[in-house]
């Protein structure tokens, strides 16, 4: 260890800066050790995903924003809009989740292991975030012929195929009612790939959706997926 | 090659792949490595397209947020590679030429400590070591300590930190930094220019401490400063002896600037980074002269992720000038310019099927005192391709098969080095990766 006089006096003498230099980085690597040993918890801040102490809201920004905003509207269609969201849905899908009976790729590829230590309290937290978020317009299709073969599908189904209006269950705004997810402004994009696992898939079990679904062409699928992105027109 | 020798070549190849897949796949068919296990996602959640290491924006997320989201959970993994190169011209290839061999092996303690701090260290077995075959050497690697801390609400995000690390732009969290931009190099055939940028080549040797900020996931900018990682900081240098190691004369800064912007399913990096180094002529003389070196970066990155598409693309281009070569480097200008050239382009299928293409170019002045002992004219110029494609079976395991071919080879196409023309130099390379 150098005294302080001897450090003082080598400040003073110009062919030493390469040691004086050595001393600012050790000083700096001693700083940095220390803020890393100080910073054990900090629930304030946390993305911890296993511990019940963290508030959801603090969840939801440090770790769902990530993928799906801060505000619950993501910029990737990869990931769900969840503004404004039904907080009864929004419940029974994470402890689906949780209990692995959501098995679509994204469901266990990505929300599985995040969901695996969640407590019921902060399930419910984090579907009470996302349910006051006020949701974003989703980018309307410039092809009218879709959007109102789209429309059609939502307000009266397909008769021909004993296809029952989305409309019923979904709510007139398709602002979704208590277990029925809303779906408007939702991206199209996921709303497809959702109507493909429900219509090819057992990945997501338990709801009338798999049978609903069954009839729907490509086309029929892609047409009302588009409308809700852009939903109210 | 004889036909025989091909035949005899294909069953080997097909041998190891099959164990090495058999190997992974009995862990476990759904295996993850350290950090899918500690956050229970599967490695596309992170790794664009599943192709580690490019990192998809919740990747670059979870980095810059110090390794820290999810559950603690044990922190280790390993990863090994086993390949084989074939080189086009017997006079220049390797002594395991046509060979499968089990090429590295790596242990990685990588996962959340607290709930700021985060880790991702790497020790490398190289199972290769010279010119006369195996000689079986452990050594560090990658090493990225990170504090990370983040301000978020739902008008602003501040996410800032500080990394330990032995590598300038390991700690990035773009592909097109000069650590990440090549992968899974040939360990016997030639896999690039001879001459490159020293911010490339200075892995394991240095440790460093840089201070990062990323506002709004928009402006990234970092700062920091390397030195000889040597005393206490012997430990990010292990397998590197003392008179091997490149010796930096005291602290040498690097800065990073970067734009980031997302939309839909695409998003785009525009950045710039700059590091100087002063590098002693002797390793073992601190009062040797010393080469300065002053690396100017420009780099972009662009990425569309949509299931069941990956698109991604990178572009660097790195300007290094060096001073005082004559003292230093007994080069024939005191000054020299080094310009390194990369661009690349993947696609990749359901996280499945992936095929890429690489272009390199490095220009550079000429000097009889540095180059000539590999170009006849004294050059560093080297310009080639790389073509890859590659499968990823399971998530965890990927198979590819890269060619490097060589358009100009130090200097010249033809009789660069009198002898060898630049094609002597292109070769094949057959890899299975695994990670668990």
């Amino acid at each position: 260890m150098k005294s302080a006089t001897q450090i003082t006096n080598r400040t003073n003498n110009p062919s030493n800066s390469l040691e004086i230099k050595m001393k600012g980085f050790q000083i700096a690597v001693i700083v940095a050790l220390g803020v890393l040993a100080s910073a054990c918890s900090n629930v304030e801040r946390s993305r911890d995903l296993d511990n019940a102490s963290v508030a959801p809201a603090v969840t939801a920004m440090q770790v769902c924003s990530n993928c799906h905003g801060v505000d619950g509207n993501p910029k990737s269609p990869n990931f769900p809009r969840l503004a404004g969201q039904q907080e009864e849905y929004v419940i029974s899908q994470l402890k689906n989740f949780r209990n692995h009976n959501r098995s679509d790729p994204e469901g266990f590829e990505y929300m599985w292991g995040l969901s695996r230590n969640l407590t019921d309290e902060q399930i419910t937290g984090l579907a009470k975030y996302y349910a006051k978020q006020i949701p974003t317009r989703g980018e309307t299709s410039p092809d009218a012929k879709l959007l109102a073969d789209g429309r059609e599908i939502y307000e009266k189904g397909v008769p021909d195929q004993n296809v029952i209006a989305c409309v019923s269950c979904h709510g007139d705004k398709a602002q979704g009612i208590g277990a029925f997810p809303r779906l408007a402004s939702q991206h199209a994009d996921y709303l497809e790939k959702q109507l493909n696992v429900f219509q090819n898939t057992q990945g997501r079990p338990g709801t009338a959706m798999e049978f609903v679904v069954h009839p729907l062409t490509g086309a029929n699928k892609q047409a009302v997926a588009a409308y809700l992105q852009s939903f109210p027109e | 090659m004889s036909s025989t020798r091909v035949v005899r070549l294909g069953v080997k190849l097909s041998g190891a792949l099959l164990l090495c897949l058999i190997f992974f796949t009995s862990l476990n068919a759904n295996a993850l490595p350290a950090f899918a296990r500690q956050t229970g996602q599967n490695c596309v959640a992170c790794h664009a397209g599943g192709q580690f290491p490019e990192l998809t924006p919740y990747g670059r997320m979870f980095k810059l947020t110090g390794y820290t989201i999810g559950s603690r959970s044990i922190p280790l993994s390993v990863m090994g590679v086993a390949s084989v190169t074939k080189n086009s011209n017997s006079s220049l290839a390797g002594p395991k030429d046509g060979v499968p061999v089990f090429g590295t092996g790596s242990v990685f303690l990588a996962g959340k400590i607290t709930d700021n701090v985060g880790i991702f260290a790497q020790a490398t077995y190289n199972n290769y070591g010279g010119d006369s075959g195996y000689q079986g050497t452990w050594g560090s690697d990658n090493f990225d300590l990170r504090f990370a801390d983040r301000f978020i609400d739902t008008n602003s995000d501040l996410i800032f930190g500080l990394s330990l690390n032995n590598n300038p732009t390991v700690s990035d969290v773009w592909n097109s930094a000069p650590a990440w931009i090549i992968y899974a190099p040939t360990m016997f055939g030639t896999s690039g220019p001879d001459t490159s940028p020293i911010v490339g080549g200075l892995g394991a040797q240095v440790a460093g401490i840089t201070a990062y900020a990323m506002w709004n996931n928009l402006l990234y900018a970092e700062v920091g400063a390397y030195k000889t990682a040597n005393g206490a900081f012997s430990f990010l240098s292990q397998g590197t002896n003392n008179a091997g190691q490149t010796k930096l004369a005291g602290s040498n800064p690097y800065v990073r600037l970067a734009l980031n912007h997302e939309w839909g399913p695409h998003n785009i990096m525009l950045g710039v980074f700059g590091l100087n180094v002063d590098i002693h002529a002797d390793p073992l003389n601190e009062g040797s002269p010393t080469t300065k070196y002053r690396d100017r970066g420009i780099d972009a990155q662009y990425q569309y992720l949509l299931d069941p598409h990956t698109v991604s693309a990178q572009f660097s281009y790195v300007r290094e000038t060096t001073s005082n070569s004559i003292a230093s480097l007994g080069a024939t200008n005191d000054s020299n310019t080094l310009n390194a050239l990369r661009i690349k382009g993947t696609y990749i299928y359901q996280a499945k099927y992936g095929a890429s293409l690489s272009y390199f170019n490095t220009t550079g002045t000429t000097d009889s005192g540095l180059y000539s002992g590999i170009s006849a004219n004294s050059s560093p110029n080297t310009q080639g391709w790389t073509p890859e494609i590659f499968y990823t079976p399971v998530q965890n395991i990927r198979i590819g098969l890269q060619y490097y071919a060589y358009q100009k080879f130090d200097g010249a196409s033809t009789g660069y080095n009198g002898t060898n023309n630049a094609k002597d130099n292109n070769n094949a390379f057959l890899y299975v990766w695994g990670a668990y």
